[in-house]
């Protein structure tokens, strides 16, 4: 019940092992050239230009063929011809383990079938983000997943009201912050009245009665849902390309006062109504 | 009846995998640390048969703590535990360094025995 990618589905069914997988992986580090050495094995471009790129990088986040077009180095056509060259020549890891025997290929489509009905329910639904919000289809997998994950883990029943911006988090009963850095620079709140921070409990907790649990250990258990939602975000973001790394989840707002969107960052809060009454909500503040 | 260390800086996360380890019966979970540098002392003195370790911890977190088991006895059974467990390269990397298995969040209480049984 986790977003998954295909190797480590077949490894935790005791399908293929551990050693055979890291086998198939070294296979696949060898044969998939990144965008540069692809570029420079057709002589598309020079290593002093590749050099070039690599340099312009690290002061502009741009991917290298995006890049290589910026600098003049690359036309437009060039560069959809090495994504093409690329994209054919590609080895997936299932076609990776079957070379490497871990598979036998007529069983590679029933496996991978097996794999897209483990992961149906991670299938992202469509969630409306205001026009002009930088990195959308990150904050729509966002959203989704947190709907998901609440629905999934906490078994709470909620209607998702549509996304806004904000300035400011009005206080909560607990409210926990995670960063993310990588692909975004951004901050992650979940906020959560009594009555859903008890029910998260009872969901991390596998107990039916949180009343006697101190409020240190409640607190816990919504850090630990954020860390839970969020890691799957991570694994649904590297899927569309996105390196997400995620921070630990701590609890903010501890004196009650809310806290305000930083001039300069986009804050976006998806409201999630629960029995009319909207007690938990899942804020991104990108900076 | 095999002997599991559970790793973890949550107070939550470990309840819960006692809950579903030490339920199954089949397990006997011998101790808790908070965090890799207490795993390894808790190894040297408990010798557990299996540790499950987070990923992320303060102090001294789950990779370095399993370099440092792997390089004293390359036989040890760890099993990293994370949110992580879907971004492929976090997968890997702890497989490369000598994890037996990852086990990913929300857990699945079959899903964990059945890994912990493999080893």
């Amino acid at each position: 019940m986790a977003v998954k990618f295909f190797g480590q589905f077949l490894v935790e069914r005791n399908i293929v092992s551990r050693e055979l997988l890291l086998k198939a992986i070294e296979l696949q580090d060898s044969v998939n050239l990144k965008f540069g050495e692809m570029a420079l094995s057709i002589s598309m471009i020079t290593p002093a230009e590749a050099e070039r790129v690599n340099e312009a990088q690290k002061s502009e986040d741009l991917r290298f063929g995006d890049m290589a077009v910026k600098l003049g180095i690359l036309t437009e056509e060039q560069m959809k011809e090495v994504l093409t060259r690329q994209k054919n020549s590609h080895l997936y890891i299932g076609e990776a383990l079957v070379k490497v025997g871990a598979l036998a290929s007529e069983e590679l489509p029933r496996y991978l079938d097996e794999f897209k009905t483990d992961q149906a329910p991670y299938v992202v639904d469509h969630v409306a983000i205001p026009a002009g919000v930088p990195h959308a289809a990150l904050w729509e997998i966002t959203a989704d997943l947190t709907y998901k994950m609440f629905t999934r883990i906490v078994q709470l029943t909620f209607r998702p009201g549509q996304c806004e911006i904000i300035n400011r988090i009005e206080p909560n009963n607990t409210i926990v912050s995670m960063r993310m850095s990588g692909a975004t620079d951004a901050e992650y709140f979940i906020s959560v009245s009594g009555g859903v921070r008890e029910m998260i409990a009872r969901a991390i907790l596998k107990e039916d009665d949180v009343s006697g649990e101190q409020k240190d250990v409640l607190d816990d258990t919504v850090m630990e849902f954020a860390n839970v939602v969020l890691g799957n975000i991570a694994a649904k973001a590297a899927q569309i390309g996105k390196d997400v790394e995620i921070h630990p989840p701590e609890v903010v707002d501890t004196d009650g006062t809310g806290i305000d969107v930083p001039a300069g960052s986009t804050g976006l809060a998806f409201p999630i109504h629960v029995m009319d009454e909207r007690v938990a909500l899942c804020v991104i503040v990108e900076r | 009846m095999k002997k599991v260390l559970i790793v973890d800086d949550s107070i939550a996360v470990s309840r819960q995998l006692e809950k579903i380890i030490a339920g199954s019966g089949e397990f006997e979970v011998v101790g808790h640390a908070k965090n890799g540098a207490e795993a390894i002392k808790m190894h040297q003195t408990l010798h557990p048969d299996i540790t499950c370790m987070d990923m992320n911890m303060p102090v001294m977190d789950g990779i370095t703590a399993l370099r440092t088991l792997v390089a004293m006895n390359r036989d040890v059974k760890v099993v990293m535990v994370t949110s992580l467990g879907g971004v492929g390269d976090k997968f890997t990397e702890a497989i490369k360094l000598g994890a037996k298995n990852v086990i990913s969040k929300p857990f699945e209480d079959d899903k964990v025995i059945e890994i912990l049984r493999g080893l």
